[in-house]
């Protein structure tokens, strides 16, 4: 079972960038009338999204994060052992992005430095790895930068993907502290459903080539992509998370023993307002303690669940504050954590 | 339970209950899209316990095949 625990060991703090390209959905008329985009964008709650330019990588989202975390929390660049980089939009195929990351923060040529390529529930995986790798040597401390430009990788031309996703990128610091106390995760994979959301064509396995840039019709509706850009299942997506996820979810809770009333917030994946109001009704969760932020960036991927603490939780997060975290999406993986954020920085949002 | 079922998939349609009969192609409905079908699986999820994979999901043509979904699997 991917069941994990830690002690003392915790995020100390957060920034997220975000680009300042405000996209307003119900005017994103690019490709399709006003009336069909007025349904879909009331439906999936994204009202506006930010659009990262050409010439902006999920890594300068993350960089202009970290920068702004190092400064507010005035950390010693030395003192950074570990550099993790979580996206699926990296800079190159090779190398890593992390290791371009480390030479552009300032940090040692003796840090750890590697990317973790994974979706949705990657936060959780990259935190898990963090605290793993804090707790086994003698490492200071350890930087997550997350990011994505998801904007980049969906056709604007097939309604089921044009107008959920958005750009950010997130820089987690970990340290190690009594105060932390102890967390729980419990991570899953199932490769059986690995078409649900996927880029067909690009990688190895159908390298790019003239005929996967093309653009087709690919369904009754009329939607237009082509192999390289990124197609979504939502139906099926739907029904996997309904089930996965809820029981994830109760799973941790008896593994740990914390009950779901102590919790004080819940930080689920930002998948759209349908998904995310279903989950939290079926868990029969308190709303005030599920914040959202799928209304002002739509659905970016792994960063959404630490964009939503920085974007929502700045202020509240005074003393020690139990968070239950919840990722789900593509590959499929799916996790949950129970954390304890304790005098978490959280910096000011950064626009680039 | 099948009046029950009618109105929760008239609800999850927002369509007027009297419009569905058992006879009736579900997806010719004009409410029905692929935003209100997640409605229709969230329904049968909630309301009758029932998880079900869109390939099965998509051999189901009327309301009375769905109908016979839920009296199968509330007999297992």
């Amino acid at each position: 079972m991917g069941l994990l625990s830690f002690e003392n060991v915790g995020i100390a703090g957060l920034a997220a960038a975000v680009p300042s390209n405000v996209i307003n959905n119900y005017e994103y008329d690019l490709f399709f009338k006003k009336e069909d985009i007025r349904d879909i964008v009331d439906k999936i709650g994204v009202i506006e999204r930010r659009f990262a330019g050409e010439n902006t990588c999920s890594s300068d989202l993350c960089f202009a994060a970290a920068e702004k975390l190092i400064s507010d929390m005035s950390i010693n660049r030395e003192e950074i052992d570990l550099l993790l980089f979580i996206s699926q939009t990296p800079d190159y195929r090779m190398p890593a992005t992390s290791i371009l990351l480390q030479e552009r923060l300032g940090l040692s040529t003796s840090t750890i430095a590697f990317d973790i390529n994974l979706g949705c529930s990657a936060f959780l995986y990259g935190l898990s790895v963090a605290y793993a790798i804090m707790l086994s040597g003698n490492h200071r401390k350890a930087l997550i930068l997350d990011g994505e430009t998801r904007s980049k990788v969906y056709s604007p031309k097939d309604r089921k993907t044009a107008f959920l996703f958005g750009d950010a990128g997130v820089a987690a610091l970990i340290e190690k502290g009594e105060k932390y106390g102890k967390s729980w995760f419990s991570l899953n994979s199932d490769g059986s459903r690995e078409s649900l959301i996927k880029i067909p064509a690009g990688g190895y396995r159908k390298m790019s080539s003239c005929e996967t840039l093309k653009e087709k019709v690919i369904d009754e509706y009329g939607n237009i992509r082509s192999e390289e850009q990124g197609y979504m299942n939502g139906a099926d997506v739907f029904n996997f998370v309904i089930r996965e996820v809820p029981r994830d979810f109760n799973r941790l809770i008896e593994v740990s023993g914390i009950t779901v009333s102590s919790i004080d917030y819940f930080i689920f994946h930002q998948a759209n307002s349908y998904i995310n109001g279903y989950l939290a009704k079926k868990l029969k969760l308190d709303d005030n303690k599920v914040p959202s932020t799928i209304a002002k960036f739509g659905n970016t991927s792994s960063v959404s669940i630490p964009l939503t603490i920085v974007s929502e939780l700045k202020d509240k997060i005074t003393a020690s504050k139990k968070i239950l975290l919840s990722g789900f999406g593509v590959g499929l993986t799916w996790g949950t954590a129970i954390i304890n954020l304790a005098d978490c920085k959280l910096s000011d949002l950064v626009e680039v | 339970m099948k009046e029950k079922f009618i109105s929760a998939f008239a609800e999850a349609l927002e369509m007027d209950v009297t419009l569905i009969g058992e006879a009736d192609n579900f997806r010719d409905y004009e409410n029905y899209s692929s935003l209100s079908e997640l409605a229709v699986l969230a329904m049968l999820d909630s309301e009758f316990g029932i998880e079900i994979e869109m390939r099965e999901f998509n051999k189901y043509k009327t309301i009375g095949d769905l109908l016979q979904l839920i009296r199968d699997r509330s007999a297992k």
